[in-house]
C-alpha cells in the first residue's frame, strides 16, 4: 500500500503498529454514528434496541472468529484495557494464597505494565525468558508455575518478530496448577486462527485496529465461568455483565464486528498471499543487501512478519534514511533504547539497534516489495559505505 | 528531530573514505566505541602547513555522520595550527543538532584532533 506523506508516496510497511480500516468496515460503521445513534442500554424505545441489536451483531462477529460464545465476549477500548481487565481483575479476585503473575520478558508493555506494579502489593511477578527463537523456555516455566500461581499470561504472536508462542503447552502447565491462562493475541487475530478452546485459554486480548477495524475499541474473551475470578476495575453503569462499565462505543464496536467477518472470510488466502510475498521480500534482502539475518527465524510466525538485523549499520541512521518506507525498528529515534524483545533474544544493543519490523498488510503488493527491497538495498549499502565496520562479502553489498 | 542540514548531509554524504594509515602526508584520528554505538574516524592529508583533504567513516546516528562530513569540509584548507578552532559547540549550532546528540559531535572533533595531531608528528612538527 502506498499512501502519501507530504509530497512524496511512503509505501506502509508497519502493519503491525496499526492498519487502515478497510472501506466494508467503514460501510458497516458508518448508520451507527447517525440514524442509528442510540444507546444499547435503553431498553426502552427503538433508538436503544437498534443500537443494541448492532452491538449484539458485532458480538457474534468477534467471537465466532475466535470460537468462542458471544456471551464471553467484553467489548472494552482496546488491548491495553482488555489486558488490564485481565491482569488487575484477576489480582483484585485472587485469594491470599495465589498472589504469583508469570508472564514473559518479549511480552508487550501492555501486559508487563499492569504486571509490574503489583509487586508493591506484595506480588510476585515472574518474567520468564525465551530462547534465541524467541518462544518460551517449557521447562521454565514449568518450574516457575506454582500452586501459588493465580495467572499466566504469554502473547499468542509477538508484536515484534511474529513468533508463535506453544500456548496449549503453556496452558496446560497453567491449569495443572490452578491458574488461569491469559493470552494478548492482538497480533493474531484474523492473521493465523486462533481457537480460545484448542488454545486453552481463560481469558484473550483482542484489538480491532490491528485488522482492519478502527482503532479504540477491543474485546476480553472470558472464558464462561471465569468471570467469577475478576473483579472489574471500571464499574458503573453495569455495561458488559458488569466486567467494564461505560456507554459502549457503538459504531466502534460495529467496526470491530464487520473487520472480524471479513477477515474470518479471507484469513485462508490472504495468509498465503501474505506469506508468499514476505518470503519474497527476504529473499530480496539476501540478494540485493547481504549481511541480513532473520530475527526469531526457527520459529513458526506470522505470514506478514519479518524481522531483519544488518550487519554493519547503525540503527537510527537506517532509519532516518528510509524515506520510501514506513517500517519500525528496535531503534526509537528519540531515546535510541534498543527492543526489549531483541534484548530477550540475546542481542546486544547494537545488534537489536540494527534491527528492522517489516509488517505486510491487505494492502502490500508485489511491486511494493520489490520497490521497498532496493529502497533498502540502496539505503544500507550506502550507510556500509560510509561504515568503517562493514565487514562485507556478501554479493549484494556493494550495489 | 533532524534539522534539514543534518538530513541532507545523511542522505548525501561528501568525503567519505579512508586513505591507507601508513601514508607520511595522512593523519588518522579516532574516536568512541562500537559497544557505545558511535565510531567515528577521521584522516587527514597535510601538505605545506595545511589540510589538503579530509576523509571520514562512521558507524552511528545520523547526527554522528552529518557532524563528520560537516568537519570533514571545515578542515579541507585550513591551515594546521587554525584546526583547534573546529570545537564541538561550533559544530552543534551549525547543524542544530538536539542535545542528546551533543556528545557526538564531540567524538568528531576528538577524532579531527587526534588526525591533526597524527598528521604533526609525521610532518616532524610537535602539535
Amino acid at each position: 500500500m502506498v499512501g502519501p506523506i507530504g509530497r512524496s508516496t511512503v509505501i506502509y510497511l508497519d502493519h503491525h503498529a496499526t492498519t487502515p480500516v478497510d472501506a466494508r468496515v467503514l460501510e458497516a460503521m458508518l448508520p451507527y454514528f447517525t440514524a442509528t445513534f442510540g444507546n444499547p442500554a435503553s431498553r426502552t424505545h427503538r433508538f436503544g434496541w437498534e443500537a443494541n441489536e448492532g452491538v449484539e451483531r458485532a458480538r457474534r462477529q468477534v467471537a465466532a472468529l475466535v470460537g468462542a460464545g458471544a456471551r464471553e465476549m467484553v467489548f472494552t477500548s482496546g488491548a491495553t484495557e482488555a489486558n488490564h481487565l485481565a491482569i488487575a481483575g484477576v489480582a483484585a479476585a485472587s485469594p491470599a494464597g495465589r498472589r504469583h503473575i508469570v508472564t514473559v520478558a518479549t511480552e508487550h508493555k501492555a501486559v508487563l505494565d499492569p504486571c509490574r506494579p503489583l509487586v508493591s502489593s506484595g506480588w510476585t511477578v515472574t518474567e520468564l525468558p525465551v530462547e534465541a527463537t524467541g518462544l518460551v523456555d517449557l521447562d521454565a516455566a514449568a518450574r516457575a508455575i506454582t500452586p501459588g500461581t493465580a495467572l499466566v499470561s504469554v502473547m499468542l504472536a509477538n508484536n515484534e518478530i511474529g513468533v508463535l508462542q506453544p500456548l496449549a503447552d503453556i496452558a496446560r502447565l497453567a491449569h495443572a496448577q490452578g491458574a488461569l491462562m491469559h493470552t494478548d493475541a492482538v497480533q493474531a487475530l484474523g492473521k493465523v486462527p486462533v481457537d480460545v478452546a484448542a488454545l486453552d485459554v481463560d481469558l484473550a486480548s483482542f484489538s480491532a485496529h490491528k485488522l482492519y477495524g478502527p482503532k479504540g475499541v477491543g474485546a476480553l474473551y472470558v472464558k464462561r465461568g471465569v468471570e467469577k475470578r475478576l473483579a472489574a476495575p471500571v464499574r458503573g453503569g453495569g455495561q458488559e455483565r458488569g466486567l467494564r462499565g461505560g456507554t459502549l462505543n457503538v459504531p466502534g464496536i460495529v467496526g470491530f464486528g464487520a473487520a472480524c467477518e471479513v477477515a474470518g472470510r479471507e484469513m485462508p488466502e490472504e495468509a498465503r498471499r501474505m506469506g508468499g510475498l514476505r518470503d519474497r521480500l527476504w529473499q530480496l534482502l539476501q540478494e540485493r543487501v547481504g549481511g541480513v539475518s532473520m530475527n526469531g527465524a526457527e520459529a513458526p510466525r506470522l505470514p506478514g512478519n519479518l524481522n531483519v538485523r544488518f550487519e554493519g549499520i547503525e540503527g537510527e541512521s537506517l532509519l532516518v534514511g528510509l524515506t520510501e518506507i514506513a517500517v519500525s525498528s528496535g531503534a526509537a529515534c528519540t531515546s535510541a533504547e534498543p527492543s526489549h524483545v531483541l534484548m530477550a533474544l540475546g542481542m546486544g544493543r547494537v545488534e537489536a539497534l540494527a534491527s528492522l519490523r517489516f509488517g505486510l498488510g491487505r494492502g502490500t503488493t508485489a511491486e511494493d516489495i520489490d520497490r521497498a527491497a532496493s529502497h533498502v538495498a540502496d539505503v544500507v549499502g550506502h550507510l556500509r559505505r560510509t561504515s568503517p565496520v562493514a565487514r562485507l562479502a556478501a554479493a549484494g553489498a556493494s550495489r | 528531530m533532524y534539522s534539514a542540514a543534518v538530513l541532507e548531509r545523511v542522505r548525501n554524504p561528501r568525503r567519505v573514505g579512508e586513505w591507507p594509515e601508513g601514508r607520511e602526508d595522512v593523519g588518522t584520528g579516532q574516536a568512541g566505541t562500537l559497544d557505545e554505538g558511535t565510531t567515528v574516524r577521521i584522516q587527514v592529508r597535510g601538505d605545506a602547513g595545511r589540510i589538503v583533504e579530509a576523509r571520514f567513516k562512521v558507524f552511528g546516528c545520523s547526527a554522528a555522520i552529518a557532524s563528520a562530513g560537516l568537519v570533514a569540509e571545515w578542515l579541507e584548507g585550513t591551515a594546521l595550527d587554525e584546526v583547534r578552532r573546529i570545537t564541538p559547540e561550533r559544530v552543534v549550532d551549525a547543524l542544530a543538532l538536539p542535545a542528546e546528540r551533543a556528545h557526538v559531535a564531540r567524538l568528531v572533533v576528538d577524532a579531527a584532533r587526534q588526525a591533526l595531531d597524527d598528521v604533526m608528528e609525521k610532518a616532524g612538527r610537535r602539535p
